[in-house]
């Protein structure tokens, strides 16, 4: 057990790219955790997909032992969070089990909406905060200018910050000596109750789930009977241990310590991230505060494109849930697409995730329906339901209201840009609520915005207009009553259920025409005309149609041409056998997306 | 068994043309002539090879002259080259021997001497009968200059002359090019051949098209401008016997018919392709290689297909599907032991509902319909 004095839990918060798990790599190199030439690039993403796409999904804590140059011997947990907001809860979660947080700027970027909406968070749960202006090293870098962005966005005092280039290796010493000198010790009573703060939690083959925990007051040892406060299940405390960052184990965990526990639970669902852990026979009498339960908040179909593959992918999506308990799915059945899932996520990075996982990891061929959110639904009965799909929205007749989820976004953009972006937001039927120039160049726009309008199209949008400058950080803040309507696709006259929107009443004309005609280019020519019609509770407002296919043939066929003919012919079988068939219909897996392609 | 088809590839050409990706090198006269030695080699070897396998001379009744632009070589060069199969090969009386030419390469005096080489058909590449379309299409004749040199063949000595024509030529309406087959039709070849462009991802005439504006007529009007064709090639005598290829009574390709009735032939020369004893395979496409290889005895084959059993059932169907007269069951049901409708007809019927495809005692063919839907079809079949 270590003395909490030589104990500091810290995490890095930035916006994404601006370099956190290049220096997370560079502390682990300085403290000895992994030789240089042993080390994969950036070891804390450990997996593939966090890897490719920059983005860390999992709060890896690792243990780093740093001595200062006094000659004074601390343990550092640096804890990984994930820098994006589908996962703010889990970023919450990590930041309560730490006292302090390093925030990165890179230096010429300077601040961003993901830096200011993670450094809000920081204070709010009290941790002290320093920053770090990164990248000092290239040629563009403003250290200066992203100081003055630091003080006057962001609000914290500036004058120490830690200049650093983590990728050359410059300043991560005199980081780690700002973690040790302002970053509090962790307080706590050794003596009193067990109560450890669960900031996440896997599913490991060979033990089960594993819980990574931090411990606040008394300590945790293996063969201890603990309890899960939130369901209140006992388990049998098997193995302690820390990353270091190789699992490795060790005796017990005292306050203020951060590590991993195995106690035989079976399911992810049972050891979910914010609930205490406490001893069974002596419960703290105060469980951490601020649990909930994690809801899907964005929801899609998800089919197989072959039907037979449906037990597979049942199989598939049970897996990805041993791991991932904010994940929801259950079955679903589409007169369009035969046998699938209605999937719920965090947001829409994590629905990509968990899309890209199901066809990379599982060899899953899917046809996605677009997404959308959950909407609360009056009946004329009085009744209030949940509806997270289309085909669930009641008849016109017995609904008597509905509400639907809005978001506080932050967006942070050039003032160049702010007109296309306020345009967009109004055409989202937002509602700004702040618009304040933080710099000569910069704005800060705040909006509360209908969530569903956000899944469909908007963050591609709001890159494109901005070229990729602007940043988005939001999250949802409530529910507003809305008047909405279900939007309804015709292919050669008969409804296609998977293609069914829901949007509001004054933008489904303009929606419904725009998502014809997106369908009218998606499906190729069949041996017959096409008809593809918009309607609004079953009155025709848009009407395209895909002519006839007229020819599909190689003229010349002499003796060279048979081996390219038979790969053309190969070709068009495989492309076929990709379409889904409704009717007569062949449609293109990708039509089930083109409300999110309108526009293109 | 029946005869082989021999093939000779001749690659060079005066001028490229801007949609072409066959395989062609612009004439070099010194790589010519050591080409053609190089070839007479080949076949010479090629011929030794196959008797050795086989354990007698091959019989054979076609040859083609295709390339690039066969008509580029001398009168005593095609006849060292015919000399070179009927060394090689048993090669019938009859043989059809066929040249492909371009109009303004040819004299009357050169075409004499192409006859009197062993020459017995001509193919001219005349494309268009409108100078415009030529142009756009980088080709070196007019249309004059098409229409003489069929006259010229004429006076020659040749008595089964076909004729190319292309359609979906950029900016082409369905009435130009009716105009051009009525062209066609009135100097009275003994066969033509018809084929829609195919603009390649690479071809220059792409890039050419976009920066021209120059846009290819909806498919719509593709189907318009392959059916008035037909319709009035019929009118006139010429009987369609496959997917592009029309021809008086007794004048079909005996050559090309070869491909699409799963028969065997032999292809010498750069970027040759062949088929024989269930293999399909292709030589070095570059000439100056090609040159280089055969006078070093090392191997020309450059990709080398062993057909599966299915394949060759495969690709005799869907060979043979593009002919007027369709597939014969029982000849495939004796070669191969399959029964098609038994294994394709689950796939097959909702063509046959859909006008596509007929289905007669033996026979199961396209309809003129089908056969700009051919590929619908074929697919079945892979």
């Amino acid at each position: 057990m270590t003395n909490p004095r030589f104990i500091r839990n810290f995490s890095i918060i930035a916006h994404i790219d601006h370099g956190k798990s290049t220096l997370a790599d560079r502390f682990l190199e300085l403290t000895g955790a992994l030789q240089a030439r042993e080390m994969e690039a950036q070891v804390l993403d450990s997996m593939d997909l966090e890897r490719e796409r920059g983005i860390t999904i999992k709060a890896h804590p690792v243990r780093l032992h740093y001595t200062t140059p006094a000659g004074e011997a601390y343990v550092l947990n640096l804890i990984d969070t994930p820098g994006h907001v589908d996962f703010s809860y889990e970023v919450t979660r990590s930041m309560s089990a730490c006292e302090g947080a390093l925030l990165l700027v890179d230096a010429s970027q300077g601040v961003e909406a993901q830096t200011l909406a993670n450094a809000y968070l920081a204070v709010d749960h009290d941790l002290e905060v320093i920053p770090v202006i990164n990248k000092i090293d290239l040629p563009g870098a403003q250290p200066e200018e992203a100081r003055r962005q630091i003080e006057d966005i962001v609000g914290l005092d500036a004058s120490g910050a830690v200049l650093t280039s983590a990728k050359m290796g410059t300043g991560v010493q005199e980081a780690l000596e700002a973690v040790v000198a302002r970053v509090p010790p962790p307080t706590g009573d050794p003596d009193a109750p067990l109560k450890a703060l669960i900031f996440d939690s896997w599913y490991d083959a060979y033990r089960g789930v594993l819980i990574v925990m931090r411990v606040i007051d008394g300590c945790i040892r293996p063969g201890m009977k603990v309890r899960l406060m939130a369901g209140g299940r006992d388990y049998e405390v098997t193995e302690i241990g820390v990353f270091t960052p190789k699992p490795v184990l060790v005796d017990e965990l005292g306050v203020g310590e951060v590590g991993f526990i195995a106690a035989g639970i079976k399911n992810v669902a049972d050891a979910q991230i914010g609930d205490t852990i406490t001893e069974a026979a002596r419960p703290t009498a105060q469980p951490f505060p601020g649990f909930k339960e994690l809801k899907p908040m964005v929801f899609a179909g998800l089919y197989p494109v072959e039907g037979h593959q449906y037990p597979e992918l049942r199989d598939a999506l049970e897996k990805l849930r041993l791991n991932d308990a904010s994940f929801f799915f259950e079955p679903e059945t589409s007169a369009a697409l035969g046998f699938g899932f209605r999937c719920g996520f965090l947001g829409l990075l994590h629905m990509e995730i968990v899309q890209e996982r199901l066809e990379r990891e599982f060899n899953m061929d899917l046809v996605t329906t677009a997404p959308g959110v959950l909407y609360r639904v009056t009946t004329t009965d009085g009744e209030t339901i949940e509806v997270d799909s289309p085909a669930k929205l009641p008849d016109t007749g017995r609904i008597s209201s509905i509400e639907e989820p809005v978001i506080t976004a932050m967006i942070l953009t050039p003032t160049e840009h702010v007109g296309g972006i306020l345009q967009l937001c109004q055409e989202k039927r937002g509602v700004q609520k702040t618009l304040e120039y933080v710099s000569t160049d910069r704005v800060l726009v705040t909006y509360e915005l209908p969530f569903n309008e956000v899944v469909l199209d908007f963050y591609d949008r709001l890159k494109t207009l901005s070229r990729g400058y602007a940043s988005l950080d939001y999250h949802v803040t409530g529910y507003w009553p809305s008047p909405l309507v279900k939007l309804d696709i015709l292919v050669n006259g008969e409804p296609v259920d998977a293609l069914s929107i829901i949007v509001h009443r004054d933008t489904a004309y303009e929606r419904g025409r725009a998502l014809a005609s997106k369908m009218r280019e998606l499906i190729p020519r069949q041996m017959f005309e096409v008809a593809i019609q918009a309607a609004i509770g079953g009155r025709i407002i848009a009407r395209e149609s895909v002519k006839a296919l007229r020819k599909n043939v190689l003229a010349k066929c002499y003796g060279g041409d048979i081996t390219r003919k038979r790969k053309l012919l190969e070709k068009q079988k495989e492309g076929k056998k990709r379409m889904k068939r409704v009717g007569r219909v062949e449609i293109p897996q990708e039509a089930f997306l083109a409300i999110l392609k309108v526009g293109e | 068994m029946s005869s082989l088809g021999l093939y000779l590839h001749i690659p060079f050409c005066a001028a490229i043309c801007n949609y072409c990706n066959f395989n062609r090198f612009l004439l070099d006269a010194d790589l010519k002539r050591r080409y053609v030695d190089a070839l007479a080699l080949e076949i010479e070897r090629a011929g030794a090879q196959d008797r050795a396998i086989h354990g007698r001379p091959a019989a054979a009744d076609t040859i083609y002259f295709g390339g690039g632009t066969p008509s580029l070589l001398d009168p005593a060069e095609v006849q060292r080259l015919v000399g070179a199969c009927r060394g090689a090969f048993d090669l019938s009386a009859d043989t059809e021997v066929t040249l492909e030419a371009n109009p303004e390469t040819v004299t009357t005096e050169r075409l004499a001497g192409f006859h009197a080489a062993g020459v017995n058909r001509l193919s001219f590449g005349v494309q268009s009968f409108r100078d415009e379309e030529l142009q756009r299409l980088g080709r070196l004749h007019s249309a004059e200059r098409a229409a003489d040199a069929l006259g010229q063949a004429r006076s020659a000595g040749f008595d089964n002359v076909s004729l190319d024509l292309m359609l979906w030529l950029p900016g082409q309406t369905p009435a130009q090019w009716l105009a051009s087959v009525a062209r066609l039709i009135a100097l009275e070849p003994d066969h033509a051949s018809l084929y829609m462009l195919e603009v390649y991802p690479n071809a220059p005439l792409r890039e050419e098209m976009a920066r021209r504006q120059w846009t290819q007529a909806p498919d719509e009007d593709v189907e318009a401008m392959y059916l008035g064709a037909l319709a009035a090639l019929d009118a006139a005598g010429y009987a369609q016997y496959e997917i592009s290829n029309v021809a008086r009574p007794g004048r079909r390709s005996r050559h090309n018919l070869k491909y699409w009735t799963d028969r065997e032939w032999l292809g010498f020369g750069c970027g040759a392709h062949s088929t024989r004893d269930g293999v399909r395979w292709k030589q070095v496409a570059s000439a100056g290689d090609y040159v280089g290889r055969v006078m070093a005895g090392a191997d020309l084959v450059v990709e080398r297909r062993v057909l599966t059993p299915v394949e060759r059932v495969e690709e005799a169907l869907f060979t043979g599907l593009r002919l007027t007269d369709g597939l014969d069951l029982s000849a495939i049901d004796a070669r191969y032991g399959v029964d098609v409708w038994g294994r394709y007809g689950h796939d097959l019927s909702p063509h046959l509902d859909a006008g596509l495809l007929v289905r007669e005692p033996g026979r199961l063919r396209l309809t003129r319909h089908g056969m700009l839907l051919a590929h619908e079809v074929m697919t079945v079949f892979v």
